[in-house]
C-alpha cells in the first residue's frame, strides 16, 4: 500500500533542474520536466504517467523509453528501478493497419462491416 | 473462427529459434517458425566477426556462417520457416495473431516458443533524437544487411562487447572512429575485442559519458565528459569530437512483451524484463517456453544451445520423446553451455571487478581502461614467449571460453588444456612452421607470430589483417603499436590469404628488432 | 497510514476521484480514497471511448447526463487546472440500413420525452459535417450538445487536484470487507489486515463493489463485461464529432492528440471466462479483426491508419442497465456509486457532484430515486 501523502512528503518538492527540456519519450515528445513535475506533484506509476502525459504511448509503445523511464521514476520516487512496474504489453505488438486488421481470415466473412454480433 | 492448428510455433527464426525448431524436427515434431522480416538468421547475418568458444559451439566460425548452416540444417529438418510474418498478439490456449501481407491469420500450437530477442537500450542525453543518433546495432544491420555505411566520422559510446565489435566493423566498412567512450569505469567486453580496436589508434575514454550531440538537423559534433563515481559530470574534463554519427551501445533488453501479455509471470528480481523460466525455457504456462536474449541477455552460441535445449523439452511435451532421452541430450547441451558460462565474463561474474586471472596473474589494468595490454604487462602472461625462430605470441590475457587456437596449431605450440577458459600458453621449445593457422584462427585476432633477427636488426611480426585494402609486398609504412602509435618503419615483407584463414589475411611486416615485442599493426605511409 | 475519516471513498477512478473533489467543494475536510490497484484510474475510467453523451441514456440517467453537459464539462479544465480536451460538437449516431434508421428514431423520440433535442440527419447531411463517413450511410441522429472528452486525462486532473486540497489517498490498498458498527456501516477492512474507520463509507469500485458489499450483506445484480477500445497513431485532424452507430459496433473519436480511440467488439468478449475483474489483461483474439472491420466499414479513410495498441476494461453491467446511485435503506453509512454500465465516464462530474450532495446532505441536482439500489428488490 502506497500513503500518497507521505510519499510527496518524502520526495519533497518538484525543483527544476538543467536537463528539464531534455526528452524521454521521443515518439511523444514528452521531457524529463514534465515527467518530474507529474511525479512530484502525485503520479506514482508509470501507467499514470502514461495517461497523463502519453510517454511511451506512441508508435514503439515505449520500446525505446521504457527504460528511461522507469530510470527516472526510480530516481524521483526514491524506489529501486526493478521495483517500477513497466506497462502492460498489449496487440498488436507492431502497428498494425486498420485495413489490414480488418483482413482477418480468422473472422467469418458475415462478419465483415458489422462486428460479429 | 477459422484458427490454423500448428504442432509447435516458433516466433523468431534468430539463433535461439531455429536452434529450437531443428532440435524438436529432428524428435519428429512439425514446426512453424514465423519472423517479421525478409530473411530469417535473426542477429546471425549481422555478425561478420569469427565466433568464440570451442568446435561445438562453432568458435572461429563467423555468425552469418553459422546463420547459413542453421539455416541448411532447418530445412533438412522439414522446418517450415514464414517470413515477412508479424506475430502481433499471443492469447489464451496459445493462439497466435500473425499479421501475413496484408492480412491477419489466426494460428494455434499445441507448444509455442518465444524466441523475440532483445531491443538495444537507450540514453537521453542532450541531442539524442538528432539524426546520426543510433543504436550501434542498427549500425551494424545498415552496414552489413544493407551494405549502407552508417557514416563517416563516428564516436562510439559503450564498451561492451556490441560496441566493441561493431567499432571494429565500422573501420572495416570505412568509417573512422574517433573514440570510444563508457560511463563505466572499466572495458565492459572482451580485451582481444578492445585491443584489435586501441590498436588502431583509436582512443577510449573510460568514466566518460556523452554530455552533448550538437548539430541543428543532423549530429555535427559530440562533446563527452569524465564523470565521477556518482556519474556526475566533472567540470572541466569535456572533450569535443567532430562527428556525424554517434553510435549508442549501452545493452539490450529482452522484448518479452509476446510472453506478458499472454500473463506469463515475469521475474519480478529483473524488474520484469525476463520470463520465469527453468533451464529448458519453460514458462509458467505449460506448452510455452522461451529462448534466446528473450530468456535473458546473452550471447548468439549460448542462445543457440538455450533453443536447442527448448526443443528438446518441447518434443518431449508434446510426447515424441521420453524423459529419459531428453534428459540425456539435456546433459549433454547443458555442458556445453555451462562451458560457455564460465570465465570472467560469466554471467555470474557481472558486475564484479576481477583483479587476477585463474592462473593468478594480475590482470592488464592497461587494457580494463585504455584498451591495450601495455609493453611492460604483456610478459607476465603464458601467451608471450621470447625465442629466436618464428613462435606464437598470444596476447590473449583473460579467462574467456575460447580454444580454437589450441586445435588450429597441428604442432603443439599452443596449449589451453580441457579448461577452455584458461589462458593460453605458447609452449617452450615447440617447433612453429610459420603456416599462420593459429593467427588466423583466433577470433580475438590476439594471435602474431614473431621471428627475430630476420635480417641484421630487423625481425619480423606477422599480424592478421582484416582491412581494405591489404598491404602488399614490398609496400613501406609504419608499425604501430598496442595502443596505435607510429613507433617505427616497416616494410612488408609477405601477406597471406587463404580459404583456410577465412577472411583473416596474414601480413607480415619488418620491423627494427627493438620493435618485435611492440609492433602490433600496421599503418601505410 | 490514517485510520480514520470522516468520509471514506472506495475506489480510485474518476467517480471516486469527483466524489472527493466536490466533498471539498461542500466544504469537507477529513476524506480517504482508497485505490486497489496501484493506479489512479486502473478501471473503467481510463478504458472507455471519452464520450460526453446525453443521446441514448436511458431515461433515468439523461437528467444526469444532462447536468453533467450543462453545468459541469464546459468548466472543468478551468476548474481544474488541466486540459482534460473537453469537446462539444456533437455526437453523431449513424445508420446504414432501414432498420438501423427506425432504431434512430426511436431513441430520438426517447430523448425528446426527457427534453434532449435530437436532429435526424440524411446521409448527405451526415457527410457535409464530416467527409471522410462511409457513402453507405443513410442518416444519423446528431445531438450537437455532445462530445467528448480525454478520461484518461481528466481522471487523473480530478486526482492531482485532490491532492492539492488534501484528500488523502492509498493505492495498493485493497478492500477485503465492510463491517458495520452498531448497525452503522463504518469499518473498512483491507486485504493485509489494517481496520479503518469512516463516518460514511462509499462504494465506487466499479463491478468490484459486488463483492465488496457482499460482505455487509447487499447484493446488486450485475455482470462483468470485458469490452475493448484500440487507438491509433496521431493523424491529421478529421473529425471533432462523437461517434457511434445503430448497430452498436463500434464508438469513439478523434482525440486532441489526433489519435483516434475506438471501442468495439467482437461479440464474443462476453464469453471470456472473467475470473479476475480487477485483472484487465485479458483480450478476445476476434476482437481487434472485428473492430477493425467494423470502424473500416463506417470510415474507409481510416483504412491505412496504424494501430498502435489495444486494451480491455471490465465493465459493470447491471439487469436494468443503468447505474445504483444513494443510500441503501437497509446499511446506514454506506453510500453506492457504480453499476455504470459503460456510461460512467460522461456523468462522473455530474455523479460526483450528487453524490457529494447526499453525503452532506443536501438536495441533489437530479432525482436519483429511480437509480436506487432497492429497485432489484421491489416486487
Amino acid at each position: 500500500m502506497l500513503d500518497i501523502e507521505e510519499k510527496l512528503k518524502e520526495i519533497g518538492p518538484y525543483v527544476p533542474e538543467d536537463d528539464d527540456d531534455l526528452l524521454v519519450c521521443r515518439c511523444e515528445e514528452v521531457t524529463k520536466g514534465e515527467i518530474r513535475q507529474a511525479l512530484h506533484s502525485g503520479i506514482t506509476t508509470i501507467e499514470e504517467l502514461r495517461r497523463l502525459l502519453r510517454c511511451g504511448m506512441g508508435l514503439c509503445q515505449g520500446q525505446t523509453c521504457g527504460t528511461l523511464t522507469r530510470r527516472l521514476v526510480a530516481k524521483e520516487l526514491h524506489i529501486k528501478p526493478n521495483d517500477v512496474v513497466l506497462a502492460t504489453a498489449r496487440t498488436p505488438m507492431r502497428p498494425v493497419d486498420m485495413g489490414v486488421g480488418g483482413n482477418d481470415r480468422g473472422l467469418e466473412e458475415d462478419a465483415v462491416k458489422g462486428g460479429l454480433r | 473462427m477459422e484458427v490454423l492448428k500448428k504442432e509447435l510455433i516458433v516466433v523468431g527464426a534468430g539463433p535461439a529459434g531455429l536452434s529450437a525448431a531443428i532440435e524438436a524436427a529432428k524428435n519428429g515434431v512439425k514446426v512453424t517458425v514465423f519472423d517479421e522480416n525478409a530473411a530469417p538468421g535473426g542477429q546471425l547475418f549481422k555478425q561478420i566477426h569469427k565466433f568464440f568458444g570451442s568446435k561445438e559451439h562453432k568458435a572461429k566460425i563467423r555468425g552469418f556462417r553459422i546463420g547459413q548452416d542453421l539455416l541448411k540444417e532447418a530445412e533438412e529438418a522439414g522446418v517450415e520457416v514464414v517470413l515477412n510474418a508479424t506475430v502481433i498478439g499471443l492469447y489464451p490456449e496459445k493462439e497466435v495473431l500473425v499479421q501475413q501481407g496484408d492480412e491477419v491469420v489466426h494460428y494455434k500450437g499445441d507448444a509455442v516458443l518465444v524466441a523475440t530477442g532483445a531491443a538495444e537500450n537507450m540514453v537521453n542525453f542532450r541531442g539524442w533524437t538528432l539524426p546520426g543518433v543510433i543504436g550501434a546495432g542498427a549500425a551494424q544491420t545498415m552496414m552489413n544487411l544493407h551494405h549502407i555505411k552508417p557514416g563517416n566520422r563516428i564516436l562510439m559510446l559503450g564498451t561492451g562487447n556490441v560496441g566493441l565489435v561493431v567499432s571494429f566493423q565500422l573501420m572495416q566498412a570505412g568509417c573512422e572512429v574517433v573514440a570510444l567512450a563508457d560511463a563505466a569505469p572499466r572495458i565492459g567486453g572482451y580485451g582481444v575485442h578492445a585491443a584489435k580496436v586501441a590498436r588502431t589508434g583509436v582512443p577510449f575514454y573510460l568514466s566518460h559519458t556523452i554530455k552533448e550531440v550538437e548539430g541543428k538537423d543532423c549530429v555535427t559534433g559530440v562533446t563527452i565528459a569524465q564523470v565521477d563515481d556518482h556519474f556526475q559530470f566533472i567540470p572541466g574534463t569535456e572533450k569535443h569530437f567532430d562527428v556525424d554519427t554517434v553510435c549508442v551501445a549501452v545493452g539490450l533488453s529482452p522484448m518479452a512483451q509476446l510472453l506478458k501479455m499472454d500473463g506469463i509471470e515475469m521475474d519480478t528480481s529483473t524488474g520484469g524484463f525476463v520470463p520465469k523460466c527453468d533451464a529448458t525455457g519453460a514458462t509458467s504456462i505449460p506448452g510455452i517456453y522461451a529462448a534466446g536474449d528473450v530468456a535473458g541477455i546473452e550471447e548468439a552460441s549460448s542462445a543457440m544451445i538455450e533453443g536447442r535445449m527448448s526443443g528438446a523439452a518441447i518434443a518431449e511435451y508434446l510426447g515424441y520423446t521420453d524423459s529419459a532421452s531428453r534428459e540425456k541430450r539435456e546433459e549433454e547441451l547443458e555442458k556445453s553451455l555451462d562451458s560457455l558460462r564460465q570465465g570472467m565474463f560469466a554471467p555470474k561474474n557481472r558486475g564484479k571487478k576481477i583483479e587476477k586471472t585463474d592462473e593468478g596473474i594480475p590482470i592488464s589494468e592497461s587494457l580494463l581502461t585504455k584498451g591495450y595490454v601495455a609493453d611492460d604487462e604483456i610478459t607476465r602472461f603464458p601467451g608471450f614467449r621470447k625465442q629466436a625462430k618464428v613462435h606464437p605470441v598470444i596476447e590473449c590475457t583473460q579467462n574467456i571460453p575460447c580454444n580454437p587456437c589450441q586445435d588450429a596449431c597441428k604442432k603443439g605450440c599452443i596449449s589451453i588444456g580441457d579448461n577452455i577458459t584458461s589462458l593460453p600458453i605458447s609452449v617452450d621449445g615447440s617447433e612453429c612452421i610459420n603456416c599462420g593457422m593459429c593467427v588466423a584462427s583466433c577470433s580475438g585476432q590476439a594471435i602474431f607470430l614473431v621471428a627475430e633477427d630476420t635480417e641484421p636488426g630487423f625481425g619480423e611480426v606477422t599480424i592478421p589483417y582484416e582491412f581494405l585494402p591489404l598491404p602488399q609486398k614490398g609496400d613501406k609504412g609504419f608499425g604501430l603499436s598496442r595502443s596505435g602509435e607510429k613507433i617505427c618503419e616497416a616494410e612488408i615483407t609477405n601477406v597471406r590469404s587463404s580459404k583456410a584463414f577465412d577472411g583473416t589475411n596474414l601480413v607480415t611486416m619488418k620491423v627494427p628488432m627493438e620493435y618485435i615485442d611492440k609492433a602490433r599493426f600496421y599503418k601505410a605511409q | 497510514m490514517k485510520k480514520t475519516a470522516d468520509v471514506i471513498i472506495i475506489g480510485g477512478g474518476i467517480v471516486g476521484c469527483a466524489i472527493a473533489y466536490y466533498l471539498t467543494k461542500k466544504g469537507v475536510k477529513d476524506i480517504m480514497v482508497l485505490e486497489g490497484s496501484d493506479s489512479i484510474g486502473h478501471g473503467g475510467s481510463s478504458r472507455n471511448g471519452g464520450g460526453v453523451r446525453q443521446s441514448g441514456r436511458d431515461p433515468r440517467e439523461l437528467p444526469i447526463a444532462m447536468a453533467a453537459v450543462q453545468k459541469f464539462w464546459p468548466t472543468l479544465s478551468e476548474e481544474l487546472g488541466r486540459d482534460v480536451e473537453y469537446t462539444q460538437k456533437g455526437n453523431l449516431r449513424l445508420g446504414k440500413t432501414e432498420a438501423h434508421m427506425k432504431k434512430l428514431q426511436a431513441l430520438a423520440d426517447s430523448c425528446a420525452a426527457g427534453g434532449l433535442k435530437l436532429d435526424m440527419i440524411s446521409g448527405d447531411e451526415v457527410r457535409k459535417i464530416s467527409p471522410y463517413m462511409s457513402e453507405d450511410v443513410m442518416g444519423a441522429s446528431f445531438c450537437p450538445t455532445d462530445g467528448h472528452a480525454n478520461p484518461l486525462v481528466a481522471t487523473l486532473a480530478y486526482y492531482l487536484k485532490d491532492i492539492e486540497l488534501g484528500v488523502h489517498f492509498y493505492t495498493g490498498a485493497m478492500v477485503e470487507a465492510l463491517e458495520k458498527v452498531k448497525g452503522k456501516v463504518r469499518k473498512v477492512i483491507l486485504k493485509d489486515g489494517t481496520v479503518l474507520e469512516g463516518g460514511e463509507v462509499v462504494v465506487a469500485a466499479g463491478y468490484d463493489s459486488r463483492r465488496i458489499i457482499n460482505t455487509i450483506g447487499l447484493d446488486i445484480p450485475m455482470t462483468p463485461l470485458v469490452d475493448c477500445a484500440l487507438v491509433t497513431e496521431m493523424e491529421p485532424e478529421m473529425f471533432p464529432q462523437m461517434l457511434g452507430t445503430a448497430a452498436a459496433d463500434f464508438y469513439g473519436h478523434q482525440t486532441k492528440h489526433g489519435s483516434f480511440v475506438f471501442g468495439s467488439e467482437s461479440g464474443l468478449e462476453e464469453f471470456i471466462d472473467v475470473k479476475d475483474p480487477n485483472d484487465m489483461r485479458i483480450q478476445h483474439p476476434a476482437t481487434l479483426g472485428a473492430s477493425c472491420r467494423a470502424i473500416e466499414g463506417w470510415i474507409p479513410a481510416l483504412a491505412k491508419a496504424k494501430i498502435v495498441r489495444s486494451w480491455s476494461g471490465i465493465l459493470d453491467m447491471t439487469k436494468d442497465g443503468v447505474c445504483v446511485l444513494g443510500r441503501p435503506k437497509e446499511a446506514d453509512g454506506l453510500v453506492l456509486a457504480c453499476g455504470f454500465n459503460g456510461h460512467g465516464f460522461g456523468t462522473a462530474p455530474a455523479v460526483g457532484y450528487i453524490i457529494a450532495q447526499t453525503i452532506v446532505g443536501e438536495d441533489p441536482i437530479c432525482d436519483i430515486n429511480p437509480l436506487r439500489y432497492e429497485r432489484f428488490y421491489e416486487v
